[in-house]
């Protein structure tokens, strides 16, 4: 159900300002509201004072962030009484904190950084020089000579006369380039030139674009073997450094990280204090704040800004026209068994307040239409276990659970089902004597009555939508949609007299009254959609009778999934092979029950969300987010 | 050869419906999965709207049902 909202505005001098911000976060049970809209006269507060804090403490909290993304948390984290940041002074005693403490971490991990660049450049530097080594034997004296090492790919060798040609235009006989292949695509070359030439060479290598190997500063002009064999020293002593460095980090981070989380803590909730200010009201000496609040949650801030403030800020209920009511946020409670749909409705989008929370009609439905598209003993008897498992090992939360938590009701549906069907992993519960309650799914005489069975579901179901659409719809007073919703209702009744009759299930004397009722409904139906509704009434209609044939799906999906199962069952009673025969059945029952749990999931989602809710669910409900809650 | 015709017709009218189906999802869900990428809160709406071309392949059900069931004497 939705929760009942009250709004309310919270007047008081300003130099209680601050106090009421705290005690209201403290108790976080009020959606701020803009109280200029509220009170349309009223002026904006604006934070100018506050902007600088705001400023600075956004900024020390990416600090913050940072440092402590440095190390990995250990777990579980120690956390410090967060009372030590409780200052009027906190963004200047955090800052002088970080600028305490911070800059060692800092250096630690550019120092991290940089040598893992190195662990990730030198590799290539080395393989490269290693192949240019070939080269160097004919250089003797390169004191007064610079050395240049390109990588060419074999595409390109053309490159290799022109340099060779421009280089002799530019120092004469004073240069030389050698040139080999290295590997299989690249071919290395060294370039040999007075260091007085420098500037002009690399301008014409910086003209026929090819790739220099420009080795790290600290190699320059060190001879290639030389070069290399540094290389690999540093390559091995890398890791040594790195792991060192890291202790180093993960030793300081955990010394200062219970305190500097607290102070993460408190700077949030300072930040969400400034923040709040954009949403207040304001005259010369006071402030007003509107909120939205659960009722059952009045008495107790009334009470605690009574207890607080006993001359201080005064609390009101605003009177508030429905209109306005529309636009409360949205808070859903439900009882236990259906919490989990609640994760499946807001996943479509939350109602408008007033209107309906169809949470616990989904917890009714949504399994039982799972259960009865899966309807076997033994999948159903597999998922169970597997949901109840995975929910107390993997500590599943949030929508995770909920999903683990459907799966288990549609588990246990599943197996009624399975009864009714008489199915377990397909046709095996006949060895075991099992009988259907019913009909059994696989045999061709139980199609028409299973098909008949699901449109009447169907019929039913949406029939209950509807029946909610126009019951919400005379509530709000919305007289077109209720006669719309009504004309829909009449009319799918007489749609099913007449096919009722067609199909020689009812006496032909029932034509005239269904007849009768059809035109009923489709006249509500144009009544309600004006004149557009004499092209658009027999569509609509046509489209609500197409909803209730999509519960067909409801026997299509199990048909599906029992002949996937009879067929792995036959292939493997025909395999002349028991430890064969398991395996393959095996194979088969696990790909039936992988898309046993997902594909039922999905149908019967949609046929909450598409056929169900179009008839009465109105979405677009703000969720209900208490100031003080983050 | 009549049987033999209607499994064909009843074999057409869930193949082709689900082809179409197949391609209006196929179109659906990429654009769908886009969208989730920018913004997760549209999950649900995108399950819907994938979902929603399935109708033409379950009434393709319903159509062959009807061929094996009222014409075929099942």
């Amino acid at each position: 159900m939705i929760i009942p909202m009250a709004r309310v505005v919270i007047v008081g001098h300003k130099r209680h300002l601050d106090a009421t911000l705290q005690l209201v976060q403290r108790l976080a049970c009020v959606h701020l509201a803009n109280a200029t809209e509220a009170f349309p006269g009223l002026a904006a507060y604006i934070p100018t004072a506050e902007q600088a804090e705001t400023e600075e403490l956004a900024y020390l909290l990416a600090r913050l962030d940072a440092l402590l993304a440095l190390a990995p948390a250990p777990s579980p984290t120690p956390t410090e009484r967060t009372a030590v940041w409780e200052t009027e002074h906190l963004a200047q005693e955090l800052r002088r904190d970080l600028e305490r403490h911070a800059p060692i971490l800092e250096a630690l991990a550019q120092r991290r950084q940089a040598l893992r660049n190195e662990a990730e450049v030198l590799p290539g530097y080395a393989a490269t020089l290693t192949k240019l080594m070939r080269l160097t034997p004919i250089l003797t004296d390169l004191t007064r000579y610079e050395t240049v090492a390109l990588l060419i790919h074999r595409r390109y060798r053309d490159v290799i006369p022109h340099l060779a040609e421009e280089m002799r235009r530019i120092a004469g006989e004073r240069c030389e380039l050698v040139a080999d292949e290295v590997d299989a695509d690249h071919i290395g070359a060294l370039l040999v030139f007075p260091r007085e030439a420098s500037g002009p060479v690399q301008a014409l290598l910086g003209r026929s674009q090819v790739s220099q190997i420009t080795l790290p500063e600290t190699l320059r002009g060190v001879p290639f073997p030389e070069a290399v064999a540094h290389i690999r020293e540093q390559l091995r002593r890398i890791p040594e450094e790195l792991k060192a460095i890291e202790a180093e980090l993960a030793r300081q981070t955990a010394r200062h990280r219970p305190r500097w989380l607290a102070a993460r803590a408190a700077v949030l909730r300072r930040l969400e204090q400034l923040r709040a200010r954009s949403q207040l009201g304001e005259t010369e000496h006071t402030f007003v704040l509107v909120g939205w609040i659960p009722r059952r949650d009045l008495p107790r801030l009334r009470a605690a800004l009574e207890a607080e403030f006993p001359h201080g800020p005064a609390i009101e209920e605003i009177p508030t026209d429905p209109a306005t009511m529309l636009k409360a946020p949205v808070l859903l409670e439900n009882p236990r068994p259906a919490q989990p749909f609640q994760f499946l409705v807001q996943l479509l989008a939350l109602p408008v307040y007033g209107t309906l929370d169809p949470t616990a009609l989904m917890a009714l439905f949504m399994p039982l239409f799972f259960g009865l598209m899966l309807g076997d003993v033994g999948y159903g008897l597999l998922i169970l276990l597997i949901a109840l498992v995975a929910r107390t090992r993997m500590r599943a939360s949030g929508g995770l659970r909920s999903l683990l938590d459907f799966l288990a009701m549609g588990g246990a549906w599943s197996i009624l089902w399975g009864f009714v069907f008489g199915e377990f992993f397909g046709n095996l519960g006949h060895a075991l004597g099992l009988h259907p309650l019913w009909r059994e799914r696989a045999d061709p005489e139980a199609l028409a009555p299973l098909l008949l069975f699901t449109i009447g579901l169907g019929a039913a179901h949406v029939g209950l939508g509807l029946v909610l659409g126009v019951w919400q719809a005379w509530r709000g007073r919305h007289l077109g949609e209720f006669y719309e919703r009504a004309g829909m209702l009449v009319g799918l009744c007489g749609l099913f007299l007449l096919i009722g009759v067609i199909a020689r299930r009812l006496p032909a004397g029932w034509i005239t009254p269904g007849l009768a009722v059809l035109l009923i409904g489709l006249a509500l139906l144009i009544r309600g959609m004006g004149r557009l509704g004499l092209i658009m009434a027999p569509i609509e209609l046509l489209s609500a009778f197409g909803n209730v044939l999509s519960y067909l799906r409801l026997a299509a999906i199990g048909l599906a999934s029992v002949y996937l199962a009879l067929v792995g069952n036959t292939l493997a009673g025909r395999l002349g092979s028991v430890g064969l025969g398991v395996l393959v059945a095996a194979l088969f029952h696990s790909l039936n029950l992988a898309m046993g749990a997902f594909s039922p999931t999905i149908h019967a989602l949609r046929l909450h969300y598409v056929e169900f809710f179009s008839k009465f669910y109105e979405q677009g409900g703000e969720p209900f987010r208490p100031y003080g809650a983050a | 050869m009549e049987i033999g015709l209607l499994a064909i017709g009843a074999g057409l009218a869930v193949g082709l419906t689900a082809l179409g189906t197949g391609m209006a999802q196929s179109r659906i869900g990429a654009a769908g999965v886009g969208a989730m990428a920018e913004m997760p809160e549209l999950t649900g709406r995108v399950i819907l709207l994938v979902a929603i071309p399935e109708t033409m392949v379950i009434l393709g059900f319903a159509v062959a049902a009807m061929i094996l069931l009222l014409l075929g004497g099942g």
